[in-house]
């Protein structure tokens, strides 16, 4: 039996556990906080442009049970905002308790204040991953999705501060990079002007502490666009963020609220004094993260270098996935590459070849896409999404782009892969 | 693998002067890398501490002039001094491991003498330390240099603390419960060895200490044992000729891990008792808690003099009197 431990319980580690289970492997997921689904619990954007047809391609592939649960926790389908189309916003506050009953239907083994701290390795061979009690938890293939935000030092160093976020390393204890301990160094992601990190893009306001009037066009429209005060326009802000498919000037000028269970504040931080002067807002109080007017969470200072069949070069049994693998924003990004690793671990195990997905595919170009940026200077000040920025022009330029689910489902008969991710192998 | 702590992590000592100069422990960004790379997490982010503190250590240690309450001597080797401090600093040497810096007034900071505390009393706001005569420092202190008459002896004395790194494999020792320990002593070892029996049995253990008066020749903690509520055993431990553990302690040590299910084994004494312990808990292989007192050559206590820092068998150095590594760690490969 393939014994496969995956380290972080974020989207990308679920999705990764589905598949290794699908593919026949005994899973065991480590997951430092006491949710799994990590920003999956503030998230809440799915579908939007790019990420549509991703996802479409996600479930011909075989690989549509998280997809599912975020359709059935959907508030608002097909919404428009500035930049934006057809986004499915998915309640932030129903979707991990049902991620968690579907990995114990599958049997995944779940260790939630788990906190994965080094590897024992032999050669270029895992062993085990050493936990922060001192103990050890073997297995034949390993797969990161610690994924790069934080922990505090950085937060610090790079940002403005711890600012409470939703992976609470105070509480938890803070992520390490396990590739990075098992000898292969880390890459990291920069901004414009060649600092490191980025800013996680959107913070969440208690929808209570809102305007009756914004909260009922919330709940009715899914999306509340107010215009900022212009003195306080700040499009400077735009260059820090992480989502550089939302670092677009209207969302400088406005403040764009989209309704994910939370109001989502769609900036990285804004000042609490400044926010409450304007109408509706007199009450606002940040969510998440804590300190919202303060700061956010700081991203992208851990990738590995992978291949585009996401093993991670230099080990021989690690793979990697979500933004441990590359700058990749976003939850459908996140099981898009989550599901590759969890199907190829077990590939791994028994020494077959590992599957890339063809360019023919969305996600097979965006891995693709993202190895070939990553490993220049400028590709580094990206960041890579079916939803925005760089990634969606190509997407379109390609003809990749499609709201059509039957050409999605099409396309991947065409090249064989229908169900691949089903596939039991042991 | 090796985890190895920084004692004073977490603590309003923290960060200190070792994030200053890009030496810490514990923090990678603190170490001169500039991201995190946090495997001995503590609860606090030391660089987060250290940021908002203007990029400064905290405030040192103090010096404190204390008074003398008594010097008893219980043996022409060894004198128990009680000494007067603020009911603070009693709670904070409570600890097993806790020690001070000590020396008379007037003579300068290299008279320091690094001591462990036998007992600590936060609502008296006293303090008991053994001392034994063996050098320089431990003349001074007694206040038996030449030409020092007996009406000159100073009732002050000069504390440095609270230290808190007498011990290795704290870990071990707080969290150990309801099982069997072994309290192993030999000579003046004895004094530090009593919070170690307090915690363990407030732990919920059962405690049996073995007791070897060593070279100072006297038995003064076996009542305080007793009263405690331990077994006391006096038995000589180590041989005269080449101090390994004698044929007697080993058969009796190993009976009491293979057939009396002890968990964890306290050695105060010198290193070669340690050594002996530590090679017999390992070829025993019962999985037992090896924990020691810290018989490194402390001097500043803030890792900065160098004088404790010792290497191990994987070829890193530690500086042992802020670090808190398992006892194994410092035997193994020795």
């Amino acid at each position: 039996m393939a014994r496969v431990v995956i380290i972080g319980g974020g989207w990308a580690g679920c999705a990764a556990a589905i598949t290794a289970r699908k593919a026949g492997a005994e899973v065991v997921v480590l997951e430092k906080t006491d949710l799994l689904l990590g920003l999956g619990n503030v998230g809440g954007i799915m579908r939007n442009n790019g990420r549509f047809t991703a996802a479409e391609e996600i479930i011909a592939l075989g690989a549509g049970e998280l997809l599912a649960i975020t359709d059935q926790v959907t508030r608002h389908k097909n919404i428009n905002f500035p930049g934006h189309k057809h986004a499915f916003l998915y309640d932030v506050t129903k979707v991990e308790p049902l991620v968690r009953k579907k990995l114990a239907e599958m049997q995944v083994m779940v260790e939630l204040e788990t906190r994965a701290i080094n590897v024992q390795k032999e050669g270029s061979w895992l062993k085990s991953i050493v936990l922060a009690n001192g103990s050890a938890v073997e297995g034949d293939v390993f797969i990161e999705t610690t994924g790069s935000t934080g922990p505090m030092g950085n937060c610090l160093r790079y940002g403005n501060g711890c600012s409470m976020c939703i992976l609470r390393c105070p509480s938890y204890g803070p992520r390490v990079s396990i590739s990075q301990r098992a000898g292969v160094e880390d890459l990291l992601g920069q901004r414009g002007d060649e600092s490191y990190g980025a800013y996680s893009g959107s913070c969440k306001l208690a929808k209570n502490s809102l305007s009756k009037e914004i909260v009922e066009k919330l709940d009715r429209e899914g999306v509340v666009i107010v215009p900022v005060p212009t003195e306080d326009v700040n499009v400077k802000k735009l260059a820090y963020k992480v989502c550089q498919q939302y670092a677009l000037k209207e969302f400088a000028e406005n403040i764009i609220l989209l309704d994910t269970g939370y109001a989502k504040l769609m900036t990285s931080y804004y000042p609490l004094a400044k926010l409450r002067e304007i109408p509706g807002f007199e009450f606002a109080r940040y969510d998440d993260p804590y300190s919202g007017g303060k700061g956010n969470s700081i991203r992208y200072l851990s990738m590995a270098p992978r291949n585009n069949a996401l093993k991670v070069e230099g080990l021989s049994n690690l793979l990697c996935a979500g933004e441990k693998a590359g700058l990749f924003v976003g939850h459908t990004e996140a099981i898009a590459t989550g599901s590759l690793a969890g199907h190829n671990s077990v590939r791994l195990y028994l020494g077959m070849p590992l599957l890339e997905l063809p360019r023919a595919l969305a996600l097979g170009d965006l891995i693709a896409f993202a190895n070939e940026k990553i490993k220049t200077p400028e590709g580094l000040k990206n960041r890579y999404t079916f939803s925005g920025g760089q990634y969606f022009k190509q997407m379109i330029a390609q003809g990749l782009y499609t709201t059509d689910v039957e050409t999605v489902k099409l396309r991947v008969e065409r090249i064989g892969l229908t169900n691949i991710f089903a596939e039991k192998f042991l | 693998m090796k985890i190895s702590d920084c004692i004073d992590a977490g603590t309003e000592y923290c960060p200190c002067s070792l994030a200053e100069t890009g030496e810490c422990i514990m923090c990678s960004q603190l170490q001169g890398k500039v991201f995190c790379d946090c495997t001995n997490w503590k609860g606090v982010c030391i660089y987060q501490e250290y940021i908002w503190n203007h990029s400064q250590s905290k405030e040192n240690r103090q010096v404190y002039r204390c008074r003398i309450l008594a010097k008893e001597a219980v043996s022409p080797a060894v004198t128990v001094f009680t000494i007067q401090v603020k009911r603070t600093l009693a709670r904070e040497l409570k600890e097993p491991g806790a020690y001070v810096f000590l020396r008379i007034p007037d003579y300068p900071t290299f008279f320091d003498l690094p001591m462990s505390i036998m007992s600590a009393d936060e609502r008296a706001g006293v303090i008991k330390i053994a001392v034994q005569e063996r050098g320089v420092k431990t003349k001074y202190l007694l206040q038996r240099e030449a030409g020092r008459r007996e009406e000159q002896q100073r009732e002050e004395v000069l504390l440095r603390g609270p230290y808190w790194n007498g011990i290795l494999g704290l870990k071990y020792l707080k969290s150990f419960q309801k099982g069997k320990a072994l309290v192993v002593v030999r000579g003046i070892g004895q004094a530090p060895a009593l919070p170690v029996a307090k915690k363990l049995l407030q732990g919920g253990n059962e405690v049996e200490v073995l007791l070897d008066r060593g070279r100072i020749a006297v038995d003064f903690t076996g009542d305080l044992f007793r009263k405690m509520g331990c077994r006391v055993l006096e038995k000589q431990l180590l041989k005269r000729e080449d101090l390994t553990l004698t044929e007697e302690t080993l058969a009796y040590l190993q009976d009491s891990l293979l057939n009396k299910g002890v968990g964890l084994i306290y050695g105060g004494g010198s290193d070669l008792l340690h050594q002996g312990l530590s090679r017999l808990i390992q070829e025993v292989e019962r999985g037992a808690f090896f924990v020691c007192s810290n018989n490194a050559q402390l001097c500043c206590g803030e890792g900065i003099c160098g004088s404790c820092q010792t290497r191990l068998a994987d070829g890193s150095r530690v500086k042992r009197c802020k670090t808190q590594l398992a006892a194994l760690n410092i035997y193994e490969g020795r």
